[in-house]
């Protein structure tokens, strides 16, 4: 069973997912001083969503002010997108969880939809 | 002549060497969020909406895969509000569960077990000690008002699925 899931794993065999990795991400310095960066990986398996949401959050989810490209990114069905999140000052020492969260337009009307999140965590 | 004879040879050989294309794989720790199945709801009464099968409705299914254990928790919130509903007049009272159903593995039955429930009963957090695959089976009641009729149209609900590293 567990080779199943391997394999599905593997093979990319999902309907409807959402993936953001690593789960660890790394600050490493950027191109500009005093600003550190860290690269993150948005895959979008939704169907129903074109967008997700990124957010960089301290260790008591307060939000920590941070910039990146596209802080909505636009994504279609089944791409990937390499994100940039960058970091100065007291961002660096606080910041603790980069979050991706899948924004679902107002057209979508199924009558119980789900809004999946995930949050890495920077070590 | 010695040298034409050797191209079809030599693109012979290129072709071999063409046909062994390394295919590289890495498996990195990550937590896939799945909408499984979106869920709907059931009116079995005037006030009340239910995604339970018992009342006419779906429900929603969310499965998470996991690729290394103890990694990430999952946090399951179910609706306190309609994201989209016809004017109400009334106050809604939400009623819900969330559970571990279907695994992949049975070991992951602890993830019932030593589950933590908050936000009056609409925030369930699992600890993913397991890998492997696990469906979350999500109930939702919406009752209105005192036996009130919920007016006719569309009315939609959001449950946010997350998967938070440790």
């Amino acid at each position: 069973m567990r080779l199943l899931v391997l394999l599905l794993l593997l093979t990319g065999g999902y309907a409807n997912a959402h993936q953001f990795t690593p789960t660890y991400p790394k600050l490493e310095i950027s191109h500009m001083p005093g600003i550190m960066k860290a690269d993150m990986v948005l895959f979008n398996d939704r169907a129903e969503i074109n967008y997700y949401g990124i957010n960089v959050f301290d260790e008591k989810w307060n939000p920590v002010r941070f910039a990146t490209q596209n802080k909505i990114v636009p994504i279609n069905y089944k791409e990937r997108k390499y994100i940039t999140i960058y970091l100065s000052g007291t961002g660096i020492k606080n910041a603790k969880y980069i979050c991706s969260k899948s924004k679902i337009l107002m057209t979508v009307t199924k009558p119980s939809i789900v809004s999946s999140r995930i949050c890495s965590k920077l070590k | 002549m010695k040298k034409l004879l050797l191209i079809p040879i030599l693109a012979a050989t290129a072709n071999v060497a063409g046909a062994s294309i390394p295919i590289n794989g890495f498996i990195e720790s990550k937590c896939v969020i799945q909408s499984d199945t979106p869920g709907m709801f059931g009116n079995p009464t005037v006030d009340k909406l239910s995604t339970k099968s018992a009342d006419g409705g779906v429900m929603p299914i969310i499965r998470y895969d996991i690729v290394t254990a103890s990694k990430y928790k999952a946090v399951i919130t179910t609706p306190t509000d309609f994201s989209s509903s016809p004017n109400l007049s009334d106050s809604v009272e939400w009623t819900s569960t969330t559970v571990a159903g279907q695994m992949s593995d049975s070991e992951m039955s602890v993830f019932n077990t030593d589950k933590a429930i908050y936000n009056n009963g609409h925030t369930t957090e699992f600890d993913l000690v397991k890998a492997g695959s696990v469906w979350f089976n999500v109930t939702s009641e919406a009752e209105y008002g005192y036996g009130k009729a919920f007016p006719s149209g569309n009315y939609t609900a959001l449950i946010v699925a997350e998967c938070i590293a440790k």
